[in-house]
């Protein structure tokens, strides 16, 4: 798996891609796409990934990049 | 503006390439070493429509023509914002990425869909990608120019090495997930 950009998250966030790759492939796309099983993971690795990107400056144009992500939303997030 | 665009056809099903797509960067990709990192935001399932959204912050550290690096400052370390989505039921996968760093000089937009291909949708999958590169600079027309230019050609060289590391990412992930298989059949 990629790395983060954040050397101090990689060992948790390893453990989010895996769990997350294991869930994408066995549940939701059978169709139990309601399960749950990574969150936890993710809850740990996001904190560890927002210290940095604070740290780094980064999460200021992050931020200002998802407001304008509505537009492809609106696009992509309706039923087909 | 100027507009890139590809499609090719990859020798896989949709659920292989949309779940091998998660690790195109991984070390499997030596084509690709120009991402150091690839970092999940955030993640949600739309709970009518089981639609999975995605944001991820993808870095790259390229080798940037000197004429560009002079012109838009000193760092070879830049930032895309990518929002994707993957519709379990069409079976169509979305992705969407901007550039996060000189977005003041130039804007960057690129789409790419993974779908089942019309002629065999359960064995093959098509790949589109499509990137609008506008440059803001003000001034002359000759610069914009020349600037969206590189970036239209460092797109076609990313984008047939793209497909290339990525082949050897799926054919690794047959390969592991067959594995697997057989593990977990043998201790049964």
């Amino acid at each position: 798996m990629a790395a983060s950009i954040a050397p101090e998250c990689n060992d948790i966030k390893e453990k989010y891609d895996t769990c997350f790759l294991k869930w994408y492939s066995e549940k939701y796309l059978r169709g139990n796409t309601k399960s749950n099983d990574c969150d936890e993971l993710f809850g740990k690795y996001k904190s560890c990934l927002h210290k940095a990107l604070k740290d780094k400056g980064i999460d200021g144009m992050l931020d200002d990049a998802r407001k304008s992500s509505s537009e492809t939303d609106a696009e992509f997030l309706k039923k087909s | 503006m100027k507009v890139f665009s590809t499609t090719c056809t990859f020798d896989y099903s949709w659920d292989e390439v949309s779940t091998a797509n998660w690790r195109k960067y991984c070390p499997w990709n030596d084509k690709a070493t120009h991402v150091v990192g690839v970092d999940t935001v955030s993640r949600t399932v739309d709970p009518k429509t089981g639609i999975l959204r995605t944001e991820r912050l993808i870095t790259c550290d390229q080798s940037v023509p000197a004429w560009l690096l002079s012109l838009f400052g000193g760092s070879t370390t830049s930032h895309v914002y990518e929002v994707s989505y993957v519709d379990p039921i069409s079976k169509k996968v979305t992705m969407c990425s901007t550039n996060l760093t000189w977005s003041n000089v130039l804007n960057v937009r690129e789409t790419v869909t993974y779908s089942p291909s019309s002629a065999s949708p359960t064995s093959h999958t098509e790949f589109t990608q499509e990137a609008k590169i506008t440059a803001l600079c003000g001034g002359w027309q000759k610069i914009k120019n020349k600037v969206e230019e590189a970036s239209v050609e460092r797109f076609r060289e990313n984008a047939s090495r793209g497909r290339e590391g990525f082949e050897t990412v799926l054919e690794m992930s047959r390969r592991v997930f067959g594995e697997q298989r057989e593990l977990e059949k043998a201790l049964l």
